[in-house]
């Protein structure tokens, strides 16, 4: 047994019962053999269960040299208490697009973090980084050194800066991704390494790249620019598989409802009648569906994948300034763009994220998101700084007040007018 | 307009230093102001740039970051230290 | 990069042309972690020497698994053929089947190692996350699966805690999305592991099985700022503080920009203020108590304005979010318990009322029908009774854009809050 002192946590000791993975096992385990920043850790946190409070609290000026993100000051307010984590700072690392890992890079990493901070990770950050938990400020230049030396990896992104582009499986492994979701992801995350490493911004900025409208890494709800997979051409009909369902010989929705007696699959009530554009009908066993009608949500689809396809015209909608609630409310993204192709160099689309940001970084006040100055300044002006067409696709409905800020050129003869030539027509 | 990038730097270095002195930490917007002719971007590489020299520092709230003078005002991590004392 | 499918390879040579410095870093990774390397090289008086910078993630395509690879963009369908076993086969008649484990995310090196070790005995070195914190292992036959799901199973902690439980597919409720909480945060009003940890194990059946009437997506923020995103989630938990900042006079002008601490309030409830202490004039601020929302940017800029407080802080529950744009489009989260109280060490308040929404959801709503179309549907009164949650003010909105959510029909339906329909 290493030389370590183990707190008493008798609250935490409930959290190692129930089936759920416990993370105070685990943490404890570690501790054990030789780790006292998880035992401090253990411990500082049955001390939060007692009081019902935090005991950390944050710093500033922590980092590695020339980099203003990537790494989170945290410091414990009881160190004399549990010193072993009175620094206990966080490194952002880089994920690899879409979170594959061959068991050698994760090794090293492991023998890395184990030299150099507490044993801890979080596997993954919310926005998608490595995220190594608990170091000392001495320790941050020398894990960066061996981040970029010995493992090819660098650090993601904090503060005002780009944060790390994240994106979902996508073509790897899914039928149903319109678009190279890794492919855009690492070229984004590679172009802007100088965003994503040092502040350029008002605040934050995040990309996300998801293969199609199920959207599964959340772009439209989390991000400033998202990248979502779409089709401009037919759904791929396989009939025989159709028949296939109507008759049972198919599990509908690829299985995902099979621990529970629904009854007998029905593809009127399950999929026609669900339809949001009610773009689709049976004829005799023949499935149709009108295309030209159709706001590809993916229902049809995934309720019957074998026979149902996206089209192959593929690329994506962008849509811009999604965030969390702080500061003017929760926003989700902004459709801006229907469809945008997406393939190397990625040149349209660059070209596109130049004009936002230069917008955005001369009019944006500070800690303002690119959806809360959307909102101060309003779409048209986004449309007109991106030079982009207004069309119907961008608003769910047109306005409802009649307040529209004309412009003088917009009139004829503008707004220039004579007060006494107006009271020749009308006595006053 | 491109603007010469060591004048750029000089500019915004003197105008950091002067507002040092009661504001310790600013914003890359406020950087704007050394040089109101230069694009953003422009003033973003080149106070990256003094950064790199170690004329210029970062300061992180984890949210936010800004950008400081060596010497000047408290970083929040001395302020912890000093507080524990 | 291995035997890559045409489209894969397409875009790796791309990259390549781009010349980036770390397409493939196997050779590197080949080499032990050298512990003594970083102090060799790094100057702390030459901060630029032997200094690597931006040189980013390394490239994805050398950590996918063979058969990934080798099908990239040719996959033609998948099955989930048991809960948390899903089938893919491709064009080329290549089958993988991915096996989703949950994790707490909060792991250490041991567990990882672990993963290692599972990973190179069944799925030849390759494994993968997901974006909710789920792991998932490739393997390519029936035999090697059965093996694996085994072996997962025998795996526990020895508090009896599974390490690697499988499920979390199709119409369940899959990992919870969650934060740091007072494990390593500076502003929660709650802690994150603790509760998800509870809330799972109360749900664990559901985790590993498919009978809910759509798939059902738990997320936790341990404060307002929301990290977790969980505003578009079917059931969120949400960590809030109700006590506005104390001031401390006597520290402040040494520990924060008083400047900063001004302009960090979103609702600009923080002026500056003077004050005599032992005579002596000290540069303060002062909070505008009605004013203040709670959200803790204050603290984040200045120390010396906490705001937790283990009697204020708690719970808020909101519900019938969603990302998809399967069948109605992506909506908010909506605030249906306004708080409840921290209960370390298994907030039995909190686990109580998801599993009371969830069960009544699960009996009440139609196949695909997600938690929000569902509340939609029966409209939000009848989701209040049934659920049997006290509607109060509190889920009446006051802020921007509030008369958006305002009733402004006579279409509703008669409830317990009403003259019952009998």
């Amino acid at each position: 047994m290493a030389d370590v002192k183990k707190h008493d946590t008798p609250m935490l000791e409930e959290l190692k019962k129930g089936p759920f993975p416990s993370f105070v096992d685990d943490i404890e385990a570690k501790g054990l053999k030789g780790k006292q920043e998880c035992l401090d850790l253990l411990g500082q946190l049955e001390l939060s269960y007692k009081h019902k409070e935090t005991h950390w609290k944050h710093g500033g000026i922590v980092g590695v040299f020339g980099y203003g993100g990537g790494v989170i000051g945290r410091y414990s307010d009881v160190p004399d208490m549990f010193p072993s984590i009175a620094h206990f700072h966080t490194l952002r690392v880089n994920q690899p697009a879409s979170k594959f890992y061959t068991t050698a890079f994760l090794r090293k990493l492991c023998d890395l973090w184990d030299n150099r901070g507490s044993g801890m990770t979080n596997f993954h950050g919310s926005t998608g980084d490595m995220v190594l938990l608990g170091t000392k400020t001495d320790q941050l230049e020398p894990t960066f050194y061996d981040l970029t030396h010995q493992m090819g990896a660098d650090l993601g992104g904090s503060g005002s800066n780009l944060r790390t582009p994240s994106c979902c499986v996508g073509k790897a492994r899914c039928e149903w991704s319109c678009l190279d979701t890794q492919a855009i992801c690492y070229h984004l995350t590679q172009e802007y390494q100088d965003e994503l490493h040092r502040p350029a911004f008002p605040y934050k900025f995040k990309f996300k790249i998801s293969g199609c409208p199920n959207d599964c890494v959340a772009a439209i709800a989390r991000c400033d620019c998202s990248i979502i997979g779409t089709w401009r051409d037919r759904i791929r009909i396989d009939q025989k598989a159709v028949r296939a369902y109507i008759h049972g010989e198919l599990k509908p929705n690829a299985g995902a409802h099979a621990d529970r007696n629904w009854g007998k699959f029905d593809i009127q009530k399950e999929v026609i009648d669900l339809c949001p554009a009610q773009c689709m009908w049976l004829e005799g066993e023949t499935l149709h569906i009108d295309d030209s009608e159709c706001v590809r949500c993916m229902h049809c689809i995934n309720v019957m994948p074998e026979a149902l396809r996206p089209g192959v015209d593929t690329g994506a909608t962008i849509l811009v300034g999604a965030k969390a609630p702080i500061l003017e409310g929760a926003q989700l993204s902004t459709l801006v763009i229907p469809f945008m192709k997406m393939e190397p160099p990625y040149d349209e689309f660059k070209d596109f994220v130049d004009k936002v940001w230069e917008w955005w970084m001369e009019e944006g006040k500070n800690r303002e998101r690119l959806g809360e100055l959307i909102q101060r300044k309003s779409l048209q002006e986004f449309l007109r700084v991106t030079e982009l067409k207004p069309i119907p696709q961008m608003v769910k409905e047109p306005r409802s007040n009649p307040y529209v800020f004309w412009s003088a050129d917009e009139v004829p003869g503008g707004w220039d007018r004579d007060i006494k030539e107006f009271r020749k027509r009308h006595a006053a | 307009m491109a603007v010469n990038k060591e004048e750029l730097k000089q500019k915004i270095l003197e105008y950091a230093t002067k507002k040092a002195k009661h504001k310790s930490k600013m914003y890359i917007k406020d950087l704007y102001k050394a040089d109101p002719s230069a694009k953003p971007r422009e003033i973003k590489n080149a106070a990256n740039e003094l950064v790199r020299e170690g004329k210029l520092e970062f300061f992180s709230s984890g949210s936010t970051v800004m950008y400081g003078v060596p010497g000047y005002g408290k970083g929040v991590e001395e302020a912890f230290e000093e507080g524990e004392e | 990069m291995g035997n890559a499918s045409q489209e894969l390879q397409r875009l790796i040579d791309f990259e390549m042309e781009q010349g980036r410095e770390n397409m493939d870093v196997s050779e590197l990774l080949q080499k032990p972690y050298d512990p003594e390397l970083a102090e060799k090289l790094y100057d702390p008086k030459q901060p630029m020497k032997n200094r690597i910078t931006d040189i980013g993630p390394p490239h994805y395509a050398q950590f996918f698994p063979e058969v990934i690879k080798k099908n990239y963009g040719k996959w033609l369908k998948h099955e989930i053929i048991e809960p948390g076993v899903i089938k893919y086969t491709a064009e080329s008649g290549d089958v993988v089947f991915a096996i989703r484990c949950a994790t707490p995310r909060l792991i250490t090196t041991d567990t990882i190692r672990e993963i290692c070790e599972i990973a190179d005995k069944y799925c030849e070195g390759h494994v993968r996350w997901t974006t909710r914190n789920n792991l998932e292992f490739h393997v390519t036959d029936e035999e090697t699966l059965r093996a694996l799901l085994d072996d997962l199973k025998g795996r526990k902690y020895p508090g009896g805690s599974y390490k690697f439980p499988v499920g979390g597919t199709g119409a369940c409720v899959t990992n919870i999305v969650h934060t740091q909480g007072w494990v390593h945060c500076h502003t929660p009003a709650i802690d994150a592991s603790g509760i998800v940890k509870a809330v799972m194990d109360d749900l664990f059946e559901y985790f590993q099985s498919m009978k809910l009437p759509a798939q059902v997506r738990i997320a936790l923020a341990c404060c307002l700022n929301m990290c977790g995103a969980v505003h578009c989630s079917d059931i969120a938990i949400l960590g809030i503080h109700r006590k506005p900042p104390l001031v401390e006079d006597e520290r402040i002008n040494g520990v924060c920009e008083i400047p900063l601490a001004i302009a960090a309030c979103p609702l600009g409830a923080i002026k500056p203020a003077t004050v005599e202490i032992n005579g002596k004039k000290i540069k303060t601020v002062r909070v505008n108590e009605e004013r203040c929302m709670f959200c803790g940017n204050c603290y984040t800029m200045c120390p010396a304005m906490p705001l937790a407080d283990g009697e204020g802080d708690g719970v808020a529950i909101l519900v019938g979010g969603k990302i998809s744009n399967r069948i109605s489009a992506p909506k908010f989260s909506k605030l249906v318990i306004p708080y409840i109280p921290n209960e370390p060490p298994r907030w039995p308040g909190v686990v109580k009322a998801i599993r009371k929404i969830l069960e009544t959801y699960a009996h009440d709503a139609r196949k695909y029908e997600r938690l929000g179309d569902w509340a939609e549907r029966i409209g939000w009164e009848k989701f209040f009774e049934k659920c049997e949650i006290p509607f109060t003010e509190k889920s009446i909105d006051d802020y921007r854009l509030a008369y958006d959510t305002y009733h402004t029909s006579t279409h509703f339906k008669w409830t317990i809050h009403t003259k019952k329909f009998e």
